[in-house]
């Protein structure tokens, strides 16, 4: 079986004022269609720009320099023509992005910024059409007062309302793809539950394919199928969940791991020191759990 | 002694469909050196309280006092200093066209802290306390992750020698082990300088270990104040008690207690 998306050895520079800076090291993740595939790791390891690469926006930015294979639906995302890796963006796959509220286009109402978003599929859409779909869409995130959010310029939200606005966008066209960066950081939890359970549906429903990054370890358990560990830009563990939880192998993955916050109230987790151990090979665990 | 007081505080904005009722008259103290947790519904009016209390929002009605003084829409510069905002967008909240290094700077030069020659030591030694690199204080913004655009806003706070600090979702695009660094740090200057913080967040877990105690806030209100562990223990709320139900857990011990925290006086 081949995959929605295979990325092979991908390895990402940056040009900054002080010199070339190495952010990915060659990695490679892939997904099948239906799955639902988390990546977590060290905050500034690569996970969001490992997205815009396979979005093909990093290629726009003239400092990155990018190279391996990003094969989206068998095609590489990174040899691509800007022109028609565009045309994927918003219908086969779309993104949840980390910062909502900068995400989203100041200047323009959220109801205009959702008739761009279906017309981007089927571009002779009614206006009162899109307005129904969006209120409806809207109002699957809990957001009740449709009316007015649509209404509104992001400023005038607040920010789990503005990740709720940009989830609901992301799924109007159930893409084959779907990147969901962080998208549950300004929700309370049982908006960020139901939000899950959203995406569930258009897996289950569309064979939707989820890449979904977070920090949240217990949200990644309940969710995911499959988690991959990312540590300095160097897939570190990866497995099935359940196996990776129940057993995790790779250090750094098992310091992770102990310094989740309980519920139960056991004190902040000590921080270790930073360890060699750390950049130890990666581990893999075998598909029978 | 109360250092932040709020005596019937509300806001409403006028928008083009209709009125939103933002904050519903709320009024609560908060101690000098603790941490008081907001927590509650998105929309419900954290963020506009945080607002208030920086004064980038005025209030419709009602009183602020700090430090026993009236907060007026003219604020003195040490009234500005002493209260510092980790707002919850850092991308709004950094200059995009100034480095990040700068713009930690900036507080440092607007309130004159430390002698002229040794602020950059001073922005380095910021940025290195909540775990950035210093090398990345020459980046703009955008050349940062989340998280790490996260930090320098939190560093930038601190770099202004705040008495109370309001951090609204200040580690939510933090991984746990830089979020647990993070959250020492607030402890240790807790202890050292009796810091005062006011903690936003969705995240009960976080709250669970470093609030003392804990506002909930439904539809602009103030739906429950109490002691970190009487909400845990003995949530009042029907809401309070399905928020804690709803927490995603990492391991069946956990699971199993956050269910019968949950329940318990339902
Ligand atoms: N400038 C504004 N104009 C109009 N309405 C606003 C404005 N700012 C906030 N609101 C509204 O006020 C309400 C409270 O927003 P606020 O940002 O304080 O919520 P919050 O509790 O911080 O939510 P979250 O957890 O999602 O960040 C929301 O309904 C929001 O739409
Ligand atoms: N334009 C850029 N120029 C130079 N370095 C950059 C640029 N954009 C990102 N980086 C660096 O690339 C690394 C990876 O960034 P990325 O945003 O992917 O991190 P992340 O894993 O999403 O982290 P977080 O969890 O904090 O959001 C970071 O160290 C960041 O500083
Ligand atoms: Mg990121
Ligand atoms: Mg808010």
């Amino acid at each position: 079986m081949t995959s929605l998306l295979d990325i092979q050895n991908l390895k990402l520079n940056f040009k900054t004022v002080q010199g070339q800076v190495e952010v990915l090291h060659g990695i490679d993740i892939n997904i099948n269609a239906g799955e639902k595939v988390a990546l977590v790791g060290e905050s500034g390891s690569g996970k969001s720009v490992t997205a815009r690469i396979i979005l093909g926006l990093l290629q726009e930015l003239r400092q990155a320099r990018i190279s391996g294979e990003v094969y989206f639906d068998g095609r590489d995302i990174n040899t691509m023509k800007p022109k028609d890796c565009a045309k994927l963006r918003g219908t086969a796959m779309s993104m949840i992005f980390q910062d909502p509220t900068s995400s989203l286009n100041p200047v323009i109402t959220i109801g205009q910024q959702f008739t761009e978003v279906l017309r981007r599929r089927n571009n002779k859409l009614a206006q009162a059409i899109c307005d129904e779909q969006a209120t409806r869409m809207l109002n699957d995130v809990a957001i009740p007062d449709a009316q007015r959010v649509l209404n509104a310029y992001p400023f005038q939200l607040s920010g789990g309302m503005n990740q709720r606005v940009m989830i609901a966008m992301a799924l109007a066209n159930r893409p084959k793809l779907l990147l969901a960066d962080e998208p549950g950081t300004a929700l309370d939890v049982s908006v960020q539950a139901q939000t899950l359970t959203l995406m569930r549906e258009l897996v289950n429903d569309y064979q939707t394919a989820v890449l979904l990054i977070s920090h949240n370890l217990g949200v990644v358990r309940e969710f995911a199928d499959r988690v991959y560990v990312i540590y300095q830009g160097r897939i570190v563990e990866d497995g099935p969940t359940s196996a990776l939880f129940a057993n995790p192998k790779h250090a750094y993955t098992q310091a992770l791991m102990n310094a989740v916050p309980r519920i139960v109230g056991t004190g902040l987790a000590k921080v270790p020191e930073v360890s060699d151990a750390f950049l130890a090979p990666r581990i893999t665990h075998s598909d029978v759990t | 002694m109360s250092l932040l007081s709020l005596k019937h505080v509300s806001k409403t904005f006028f928008t083009s469909s209709g009125n939103v009722a933002a904050v519903s008259d709320v009024s609560l103290d908060v101690k000098e050196g603790e941490c008081l947790a907001i927590v509650g519904e998105s929309g419900s009016g954290k963020t506009t309280l945080a607002n208030m209390i920086l004064g980038i929002l005025q209030s419709s009605k009602g009183h602020i006092h700090f430090n026993n003084q009236p907060l007026s829409s003219k604020r003195t510069a040490e009234q500005r200093r002493a209260i510092q905002l980790v707002q919850q967008n850092p991308m709004s909240a950094l200059n995009p066209k100034r480095s990040v290094g700068a713009s930690v700077r900036l507080g440092l030069d607007t309130y004159q802290i430390g002698q002229k020659s040794e602020r950059w030591q001073l922005v380095e030694d910021a940025l290195e306390a909540v775990g950035l690199d210093p090398n990345l204080r020459k980046r703009a913004p955008a050349a940062l992750s989340g998280g790490q655009r996260q930090r320098v806003g939190i560093a930038r706070a601190l770099a202004c020698t705040p008495r109370l600090l309001v951090l609204d979702e200040p580690t939510s695009a933090l991984d746990v082990l830089v979020q647990a660094r993070v959250l020492r740090l607030l402890n240790t200057l807790r202890e050292q300088h009796n810091l005062t913080y006011i903690f936003i967040t969705h995240d009960l877990a976080v709250v669970r270990n470093v609030a003392d105690r804990v506002a909930v806030f439904q539809s602009g209100q103030l739906l429950e104040l109490a002691t970190t562990s009487d909400i845990f223990s003995k949530p009042q709320s029907t809401y309070t008690r399905q928020l804690i139900g709803a927490v995603p857990v990492v391991d069946a011990a956990e699971l199993a207690l956050r269910n019968k925290l949950a329940k318990i006086a339902s």
